[in-house]
């Protein structure tokens, strides 16, 4: 099984991307691929799904890297990068941005992202300088901490804004925070995938020191890994990459913490696999979810996070209980 | 001009949080040495090794490689020279035996391309001298105490390294295993010519394996010398503060027993 896991879930994954913008409220037939642009099949195809399906593809990936480098970095099965205040940090961009009534849009990407990514920034710098106040840097312990209380006092603030704002605003930020990945064009997709390729080399070259943290930071030292230094670069870059895409999608919940254990489970522990294996099934898993957010009300949709939540939790606990 | 010796920790002082855990300790070891460094609970044997080993960088004073800084070096080259065994910390990690080995080449590869040739021989050499092979494919949580004792000398081994570090190499082992993981240390040292610096509060496996002894208590080194003058029952309760008796068996072999524990 081990031996054919990672070409499989190359396969499902490239198949679930070929195949999700075909299918939908309306399906398009394939033929609108190469038909008359102005065509209503070929514009749906080309503005909405095909754009939607690859930002959904990228965030997924994006999300379960990152928290397999999290997962390895803090020696912590529950570490995820919305558990570190970067989600919520980014959320408190975006409320603030919503109840300030603010409306701009730079080379076709709304303000609303350019706040959520400057608080995804505030909240990483926030770590990171507590992280080099205290002497001697943090332990993973300590930083793991650290990030969680200040998730909790980015999210009271957020709950301080959004109780002090009108109705059409809190709903707004209430359905901005439970993530989605709706767009129209290319822009976002552009935006996100530069950080997808940084996460995804960042990953692959620094499998090997990632393989010696999960056996913690005295034997990393022992077997030559530069630990403090290099945890603060993972650190750091895993919270930009999680800040760039959470405001592109909003903070999507579940895939950074499930998807790398579900992972584990079909090719290992070897970080370079569980690399490819996060790449391949993250984004598949997202744009499986967000194809069925789709349908299942449709016209209406449902918040993709939901879904996320509720399919990645059922299957996990199925492969949790499948075990001997 | 006289030439450095091969390994020295010079004047070694380390405080953590405030308070004063090693004081002034130096001693030296020469190519292919097993010195062991004994003493009671929290008299800061751990907390030297570490010092020596750079895996806490706040101390004072010196630890010399070949007449070069150990802690100044780069991790990556430091792990060329000088490899772990730690008292814990392995016992519930998901990797098999020979994965365990294998990341431990980790200072000799780059971080793009695969396994060379030599990793792979040091991988296969390693797990053959510790006796090791036919657990290979073992998850390391599997394994007995003392087939993961063993399991970490030999990815200690495989690292490559010319000196050894061992952290209480025998505690939680039963007489069997503590026999054999001895056994396993003494071959290291003869056979492979390793250094061994390691780390016991356990007199008997001192005075078994060391060529040279440190004694270090409340932080200072209490006595130096050859593995012979341990066997001394004053000199042992000044070390231990508890009474020992050294008894002698009929074919020439010693025990040293503190009175204590004796029925």
């Amino acid at each position: 099984m081990k031996r054919w896991a990672l070409p499989l879930l190359f396969a499902f994954s490239l198949t679930v991307v070929v195949a999700a913008p075909f299918v939908g409220a309306m399906n398009v037939p394939f033929s609108a691929v190469f038909g008359d642009p102005a065509s209503g099949p070929a514009r749906l195809l080309w503005e909405l799904r095909i754009p939607r399906v690859l930002l959904g593809w990228i965030t997924g990936s994006t999300l379960a890297i990152c928290g397999l480098v999290f997962q390895a970095l803090f020696r912590n099965p529950l570490a995820s990068p919305d558990m570190l205040g970067v989600s919520t940090g980014a959320a408190f961009g975006a409320v603030l941005y919503i109840r300030l009534g603010l409306a701009f849009s730079l080379f076709g990407i709304s303000g609303l992202s350019f706040a959520a990514f400057a608080g995804a920034l505030l909240a990483t710098f926030a770590i990171y300088l507590a992280g080099t106040v205290k002497r001697g840097g943090m332990s993973e312990g300590t930083l793991l901490l650290a990030g969680i209380a200040m998730s909790f006092l980015f999210g009271s603030a957020n709950m301080i804004v959004q109780y002090s704002g009108g109705y059409t605003d809190t709903f707004r930020m209430m359905r901005w925070s439970m993530g989605g990945i709706q767009t129209v064009g290319f822009s976002s997709v552009w935006a996100t995938l530069p950080a997808l390729a940084a996460i995804l080399v960042t990953a692959l070259v620094s499998s090997r020191e990632l393989d010696l943290f999960v056996c913690g930071e005295e034997i990393a030292a022992g077997r030559g890994v530069a630990v403090s230094r290099l945890r603060k670069l993972l650190f750091t870059i895993v919270s930009v990459v999680v800040g760039v895409n959470v405001a592109a999608c909003g903070p999507i919940a579940f895939v950074g913490l499930m998807a790398p254990h579900i992972c584990r489970k079909f090719v290992g522990e070897d970080h370079r696999r569980l690399t490819l294996a996060s790449f391949f099934f993250g984004g598949a898993f997202l744009v499986l979810c967000d194809t069925a957010a789709r349908i299942l009300w449709a016209p209406a949709e449902v918040p993709v996070g939901i879904l996320t939540s509720c399919a990645g939790s059922i299957f996990f606990l199925w492969l949790l209980l499948r075990e001997r | 001009m006289v030439s450095a010796p091969f390994f020295e920790i010079k004047e070694l002082s380390c405080s953590i949080a405030g308070s004063k855990i090693l004081e002034k300790i130096s001693f030296t070891a020469r190519k292919g040495d097993c010195v062991c460094i004994v003493g009671p609970n929290g008299a800061g044997k751990s907390t030297l090794l570490k010092c020596a080993g750079g895996l806490i960088r706040g101390f004072s004073g010196q630890v010399l490689l070949e007449g070069v800084s150990l802690p100044a070096m780069k991790r990556r080259l430091a792990a060329r020279r000088v490899a772990w065994v730690h008292q814990t910390g392995a016992d519930s990690l998901p990797f098999t035996v020979r994965e365990f080995a294998r990341m431990s080449r980790y200072p000799w590869r780059s971080s793009v391309g695969g396994e060379t040739r030599a990793d792979e021989e040091a991988v296969a050499s390693a797990l053959e001298i510790s006796g090791v092979s036919d657990l290979a494919d073992r998850k390391l949580g599997s394994l007995s105490g003392g087939e993961r004792q063993r399991s970490l000398i030999a990815a200690a081994l495989a690292q490559g390294t010319d000196i050894l570090f061992l952290d209480e190499p025998t505690s939680f082992l039963d007489y069997r295993h503590q026999a054999e993981t001895l056994a396993l240390i003494e071959k290291v040292n003869r056979e492979q010519g390793k250094t061994i610096l390691m780390v016991t509060h356990d007199v008997n496996l001192a005075l078994h394996t060391a060529a040279s002894v440190v004694a270090v208590k409340n932080g200072s080194v209490a006595w130096r010398g050859g593995r012979g003058e341990l066997l001394d029952v004053k000199l042992l309760k000044d070390i231990f503060d508890t009474d020992f008796e050294i008894f002698s068996s009929a074919g020439g072999s010693r025990y040293v027993a503190p009175k204590g524990l004796m029925i």
